[in-house]
């Protein structure tokens, strides 16, 4: 882990992996370069990690598993987002971006003078 | 560690015996270790270094392998249960559309099923009012107990739960502070207001300690005082229940202050006490007054008499007490010589359950009664079982071809166990429901049969009752379900398929069933049949005078009694003198007191003969007339003259004759009262022997002494009671119309015509209940064997149309093939039979003690079942080998 990586809560990792997923059904390994490589290397996070939330997913209802082949052949098993895992995406992408605002808000802000 | 490269090649083998979900987890971690391997060295990294930034990237391989294998078993288990719900389901539904195409055989088992359930929940409430259940509102009930005491009384030993207040004072000194006591009576029906308006009431009498003990509370007004609870000149107060108070007042807020009349005494109502407390016995009291009340009218002092032996007692012992300890102190302390009333020094003390029938005294033989019947009843629910387990076995067998057909489509047979068995629960539950309603009926008729004089606090139907219910559903539904689904998923595929009519599966088996069915029922009809006639035998007992036309009439005063009234004796002539003119009265006669229940002795001297001190006969004072009024038969000599004829006259019953004067006829002989030296009282006559107080009892000594000729000793006697001779078919319309003469004659008097039968009803219930009810519950055996027998030979006279066709082309007649039928279906009936003879001889002994003039092992009991249950048996066998008889030959050898 470089010194530059943060450390992700472990309900903004379930975003990406969702905002993986909603490409399209990915095996656990095509999550990890999704994720590793649009961060481009700002944060880094643990493979173990995003499986545990994949699992998680599952039992949540939130995405389904299927065994299939990869592209090299091999056999991998595959994600999909469900209905109720589609729409946790919407739900988790607005809070987000309302997050993200919210905390772009603040860095913008100058302190006002006290009444 | 890693996936591809450091796993050996024997463990691959391992994913065989690996559990599916440990198999998952690696087969996708390998997979992620091998493409980022391979991507890294594509990259141009060494493969070690691949592997080793791989394994960094990771993390902490063998937590994330646990958490992802628990994360997955709950998954699996989560998704197993959905499966089981949906199959459960679909099982169901499945069973009901069979069902449905089926309906004679569902409601026929519905309706077996909810009876036999139903029996035994309705047994269940009583027996759990009975025994098991504290009473409501009692706090801490298991750390309450009762006192008994163990006696030697003259008819025996036996438990006894009165006590007389020295005893209790004896009890509490002894106790200390060891337990807490209270002293309280059982409740009593008393009249509550005025005149004939006025109702019954349940009420007891208790001590301010009673409620202390029980941790019953006022929830308006209070209990009432220590000054109040005094026992000489107590202030008339009364508590009531919160039951009374919502039935009869109201509930009106402000009862307490309001005067309240109990008795013909004018109490003031000074508190309604919490529900649901209403006392601690079975019958619910309404109202409680202090305990100086219990024995008012015997004179002031009565507290230091231990002839007043009425009350009960209850202990909480403190809970480092030992009872042991403690009943060993009370046995002492109530066999100390004040207490000698009873003759008897070897008293026992004994703590009893607050339940006062869980014992340990003599339980009613209504409860006796109902403790067999729960037996009973569980017989009828094997019966039920049994035949349903019949029913189901013919239904198995009539869909072989459908079963056979399901497995050989690949059906498991578990799965189709499953299925079949869906079929038995379903129709279990709806039995359930059924039997939820034969129960609610049933439990109160069984109260009101059983006993009806007491006031049941709870309803019939409660959450135990229904989840023993539940219970019941479920052990019958395996009971009845599993065999004939165990045989039908053994079908075998090929023999069915091949063969169009089927095999004779589990004929024996029914056959079986039939003969327990047959055993049950000759046991239950055999208990019938001893019922009966015990209640035959009683009928039929000689009470020495004629109850069904024995009346007495008098009138009653809220306040002030009769005896007060000097012309009382004058008017209550005048009045027999009306009565004997209202038609279809015959016999009319005056008498001091009732025929029965009223027992007086005094002191005489019989000729020179010396007596045994135990001969003490009773004495009844009467006018002329009384027994042809009452039906007491005249044996010897004649009756009291109407007018005095100078010389003193007394009747002797028959015993006393016998017993005074042995070996001598008793006429002409002198007893004299008081003293030895007292005036002459001749026996003029000798009537028959009649009972004093119970239906059963021996032969009691007693003698009749003129209202008109009273000896010094028993002057005080006047005539209280009209006894009359009234025709049974028009006691409705004599009653009213003494009841408007008694009105006229006693102006402001409360009208009380008594007939000796209704007095006596009580005593014979316990018989009535045993043989109506032994015979309901053998009836209804008798009626579920009979249709058992019936399916189970129908069914074998289906199955043997073949054989029956070929006979009947052989020639055999019609006569043949019934005899053959009905003779097989009778051999089933009588094996049957006779095992449950020999049943009902060895369970005689536990309604032996209920029976009366017929033991259990009676020969002509026996023979009238069996023959009752084997001309059942035939009849029921007789259609279906009718049917045989008339199988057409030509069209069933064509079939095949």
């Amino acid at each position: 882990m470089t010194a530059t990586s943060l450390d992700l809560l472990q309900g903004t990792l379930d975003v990406l992996v969702l905002r993986a997923l909603s490409w399209g059904p990915m095996h656990g390994y095509g999550v990890a370069r999704f994720i590793n490589r649009g961060s481009d290397g700002t944060f880094k996070v643990l493979d173990g990690a995003l499986y545990t939330s994949l699992h998680r997913m599952e039992e949540r209802g939130w995405v389904e598993s299927e065994w299939g082949n990869a592209e090299s052949g091999k056999r991998a098993k595959f994600y999909r987002l469900t209905t109720a895992g589609r729409r946790a995406v919407r739900s988790e992408t607005t809070n987000w971006n309302a997050y993200v605002a919210a905390v772009a808000r603040v860095f913008a802000a100058t302190p006002e003078p006290a009444r | 560690m890693s996936y591809p490269d450091r796993t050996p090649a024997w463990r691959r083998y391992l994913r065989f015996i690996r559990p599916p979900i440990a198999r998952d987890v690696d087969d996708e971690l390998r997979f992620h270790f091998q493409s980022r391997i391979e991507e890294l060295i594509a990259l141009g990294a060494t493969p070690d270094g691949a592997r080793r930034q791989t394994e960094d990237e990771f993390g902490d391989i063998r937590q994330v392998r646990n958490d992802l294998m628990s994360i997955d078993q709950r998954v699996a288990a989560h998704r197993r249960r959905g499966e089981q719900v949906r199959e459960m389901l679909s099982d169901l539904r499945y069973a009901i559309r069979s069902l449905r195409r089926a309906p004679g055989l569902t409601i026929g088992v519905v309706l077996l099923l909810a009876l036999g359930i139903g029996a035994n929940a309705a047994m269940f409430t009583f027996l759990d009012t009975m025994f098991l259940r504290a009473p409501e509102g009692v706090v801490s009930p298991g750390g309450l107990r009762r006192l008994w005491t163990y006696h030697h009384f003259s008819n025996g030993a036996q438990y006894w739960p009165g006590f007389s207040y020295p005893e209790f004072e004896a009890v509490r000194g002894a106790v200390g502070n060891d337990a807490k006591t209270a002293l309280y009576s059982a409740p009593q029906k008393t009249k509550i207001g005025l005149g004939e308006s006025g109702v019954e009431a349940q009420v007891s009498t208790a001590s301010v300690a009673f409620f202390d003990l029980t941790g019953a509370r006022a929830e308006l007004g209070r209990l009432y005082a220590a000054d109040e609870d005094r026992l000489d000149a107590p202030e008339r107060v009364a508590v009531v229940s919160h039951r009374y108070w919502t039935n009869a007042m109201d509930g009106d807020r402000h009862a307490a202050g309001k005067p309240l009349v109990i008795g013909g005494k004018k109490y003031t109502l000074v508190g309604v006490v919490g529900a649901p407390f209403v006392g601690v016995d079975l019958d619910a009291a309404d109202i409680w007054i202090p305990l100086a009340f219990y024995a008012e009218g015997r004179g002031s002092g009565w507290w230091k008499k231990s002839e007043t032996n009425g009350f009960q007692l209850l202990l909480r012992p403190s809970p480092e007490a030992n009872d042991a300890q403690l009943e060993q102190r009370l046995t002492a302390a109530l066999r100390r010589p004040l207490f000698g009333s009873y003759g008897d020094t070897a008293t026992i003390a004994e703590f009893g359950s607050i339940v006062r029938a869980a014992g340990p005294g003599k339980r009613l033989q209504e409860v006796e009664v109902g403790v067999r019947l729960a037996a009973v009843a569980i017989i009828v629910l094997l019966i039920a079982c049994a035949n349903v387990v019949n029913l189901l076995l013919g239904r198995a067998v009539q869909r072989q071809r459908e079963v056979a057909v399901r497995l050989a489509l690949g059906i498991g047979r578990w799965r189709l166990i499953r299925l079949l068995f869906a079929e038995t629960l379903a129709m279990s539950l709806a039995a359930g429901v059924v039997a939820l309603l034969v129960a609610y009926f049933a439990g109160a008729t069984l109260r009101r049969l059983l006993l009806p004089d007491i006031h049941w606090a709870t309803s019939p139907i409660d959450w135990p009752v229904v989840s023993f219910a539940l219970l019941l559903t479920v052990v019958a539904s395996v009971a009845a379900g599993v065999i004939p689904a165990r045989q039908s998923a053994g079908t075998d595929v090929t023999t069915v398929l091949k063969s169009r009519a089927g095999g004779v599966r589990g004929s024996r088996l029914r056959a079986a069933l039939v003969i327990s069915q047959a055993a049950l029922s000759a046991l239950l009809l055999c208990g019938a049949a001893l019922f009966v006639r015990s209640l035959v035998n009683v009928r039929s007992l000689d009470l020495g005078f004629n109850a069904s036309r024995l009346m007495t009439a008098t009138a009653t005063y809220d306040y002030h009694s009769r005896k007060d009234d000097p012309t009382t004796p004058a008017r209550l002539a005048e009045l027999s003198r009306r009565i004997a003119r209202i038609p279809g009265v015959a016999h009319v006669a005056l008498a001091a007191t009732r025929p029965i229940y009223s027992i007086s002795w005094i002191k005489f001297y019989a000729g020179a003969d010396s007596m045994s001190r135990e001969f003490n006969p009773t004495y009844t004072v009467v006018s002329p007339g009384y027994f042809a009024a009452s039906g007491i038969r005249l044996l010897d000599g004649g009756d009291f003259a109407d007018s005095r004829s100078g010389q003193h006259t007394v009747i002797v019953s028959e015993t006393m004759a016998k017993r005074a004067w042995p070996g001598r006829r008793a006429i002409g002989e002198c007893m004299y009262f008081g003293t030895r030296g007292g005036d002459c009282y001749r026996v003029i006559g000798i009537v028959g022997d009649s009972r004093e107080s119970a239906v059963i009892e021996e032969a009691k000594p007693k003698y009749f002494l003129s209202l008109s000729d009273l000896p010094p000793e028993a002057k005080d006697w006047t005539a209280n009671y009209v006894v009359l001779s009234a025709d049974p078919a028009r006691a409705g319309a004599i009653t009213s119309a003494i009841r408007s003469l008694i009105r006229e004659e006693f102006p402001g008097g409360i009208p009380s015509i008594v007939r000796l039968s209704d007095y006596l009803a009580p005593q014979y219930r316990p018989w009535e209940l045993g043989a109506k009810l032994f015979t309901a519950f053998g009836i209804l055996a008798l009626v579920v064997a009979v249709i058992g027998i019936y399916s189970t030979t129908s069914y074998g006279v289906q199955q043997r149309v073949h054989e029956f066709g070929v006979r009947i082309a052989l020639g055999a007649r019609a006569v043949d093939v019934v005899r053959l039928v009905v003779g097989e279906g009778t051999r089933i009936v009588a094996i049957g039979v006779v095992v449950g003879i020999a049943l009902a001889v060895a369970a005689g002994r536990f309604v032996a003690a209920l029976l009366y003039g017929v033991t259990p092992n009676d020969p002509l009991t026996a023979l009238t079942v069996g023959a009752c249950l084997l001309v059942a048996g035939m009849a029921a066998a007789i259609v279906p080998a009718w049917r045989a008889a008339r199988v057409d030959p030509a069209a069933t050898l064509k079939t095949d």
